[in-house]
């Protein structure tokens, strides 16, 4: 095979380097998508590749190459992959799949349980649910239907227009489904390692395009402050780890960002973003095609009688 | 801005502004403290439709009606006890010591709810 099979691992790495400054850039619902969409893709592609490696050294057992009707020495003798590289592949392959498998179950659980506890927040105020709590404290809990949760002590503390935006922020979560956004960026980092800091991307992209949105209702500066204000006294409680609460991170880019004008979408990143996936999946194909001649090159050699 | 707000984001604006105020309010009290040029009858209106839902309560006062909210005490209490739940731990090892510290009637209404909850249906 050749040396394309290892160019989707080199892009997804270079794709969560550029992940970071992506989400702090760009507009944030280009990034969220990218990022989320985008980072699932990329993971996708390198553990096809890892896939690809593998397939080298599954091909040369001669049970499964005598069901297929394909030649293992000629396999072996074919293909440039190096059995302890196809080996580590498998490995690596396997310790990824018990990753994904742990970090699905955790999404899910938490998930259910923002359901759960969505559900079971009072419903007399339609959407909002205050809770008579002294803490400060707000948070989005998605469900069906998602509801706003926020405690009254919060509330006496803001003025009307800081409200507004917190309502706004907090809706935002919920109509935009971000909590799809991370459970795909933790999906995506759970399947290449690589993309560590993509979870935490997708958190400041969200809450940035939350900010935008309850910064649509007013002024900017009022977002700023209101940030500012909550963050300091953000009340930490155990909460499944769905819930989207306000204001817990990433609160100096966010303010920064707020006091910036709003963002305007820079091509250049777009593009990087999506020239790394393109490139990604060309190169993941190539080395599909290549394989596939390498196992019909074998198919052919066992036809001839080789074994 | 402002007056293309949804109806429910309204609600929701003008129930967080009850529960900012330390005292009753009347809606145009309502509607000077949201500002945003909202008109005073859309600040009835969503009043009443959260008075005939039950989430603010309403008194007679002077020509006006004046709203303070309401506190749902059953829902609040189930939000913390749910909230306990899931911080953790078997969950059918304390639903299990949970019904030890049941009272014998309070048993026979949960069997009751449980029993509802199963015929129509309505479980998750």
């Amino acid at each position: 095979m050749n040396l394309s099979v290892y160019v989707p691992l080199l892009l997804t790495a270079a794709f969560g380097l550029v992940a970071p400054g992506a989400a702090r850039r760009l507009p944030p619902a280009v990034a969220t998508w990218l990022l989320g969409v985008g980072g699932l893709l990329a993971a996708t592609a390198s553990a096809a590749a890892l896939t690809l490696l593998g397939m080298t050294l599954v091909g040369q057992s001669p049970l499964l190459a005598a069901e297929g009707h394909w030649s293992h020495t000629a396999l072996r003798h074919a293909d440039p992959v190096s059995l302890p590289l196809a080996a580590a592949a498998l490995a690596v392959l396997a310790v990824l799949t018990g990753r994904v498998l742990v970090a699905g179950v955790r999404r899910a659980t938490a998930l259910r349980d923002a359901f759960t506890l969505a559900a079971g927040l009072p419903t007399s105020g339609g959407e909002l649910a205050v809770l008579d709590d002294p803490r400060e404290m707000a948070y989005a809990v998605p469900g069906r239907p998602g509801r706003i949760a926020v405690s009254a002590a919060l509330l006496r503390r803001l003025d009307a227009a800081e409200r507004r935006a917190l309502l706004a922020h907090e809706r935002s979560h919920l109509v935009h489904h971000h909590h799809v956004h991370q459970s795909l960026a933790v999906l995506a980092a759970a399947t290449n390692p690589l993309l560590c800091r993509l979870p935490d991307a997708v958190a400041l992209s969200t809450e940035r395009w939350a900010d935008e949105d309850a910064a649509g209702t007013g002024r900017r500066g009022t977002v700023a402050t209101l940030l500012t204000r909550t963050a300091a006294a953000a009340g930490v409680q155990a909460r499944p780890s769905v819930v989207l609460a306000a204001a817990l991170t990433h609160v100096t880019a966010r303010v920064a960002a707020l006091h910036a004008p709003a963002p305007r979408l820079a091509v250049w990143r777009v593009v990087v973003l999506l020239g790394l996936l393109a490139a990604s999946a060309a190169a993941l194909l190539n080395a599909a095609n290549e394989l596939e001649r390498v196992f019909e090159f074998a198919q052919s050699a066992y036809l001839l009688g080789g074994r | 801005m402002g007056r293309r707000r949804a109806s429910g984001s309204l609600e929701s604006e003008v129930l967080a502004s009850l529960w900012a105020a330390d005292e009753p309010m009347t809606a145009g009290e309502v509607a000077d403290a949201l500002g945003a040029g909202l008109a005073y009858n859309t600040v009835q209106t969503i009043l009443s439709r959260l008075h005939a839902k039950g989430a603010v309560h309403r008194e007679q006062h002077g020509r006006a009606h004046s709203y303070t909210p309401v506190l749902d005490e059953a829902g609040l209490a189930a939000h913390r006890m749910r909230a306990m739940l899931d911080r953790g731990g078997d969950h059918a090892a304390v639903l299990n010591r949970f019904l030890g510290t049941l009272s014998a009637e309070e048993e026979s209404t949960l069997a009751g709810l449980l029993r509802r909850e199963h015929r129509t249906g309505a479980g998750g």
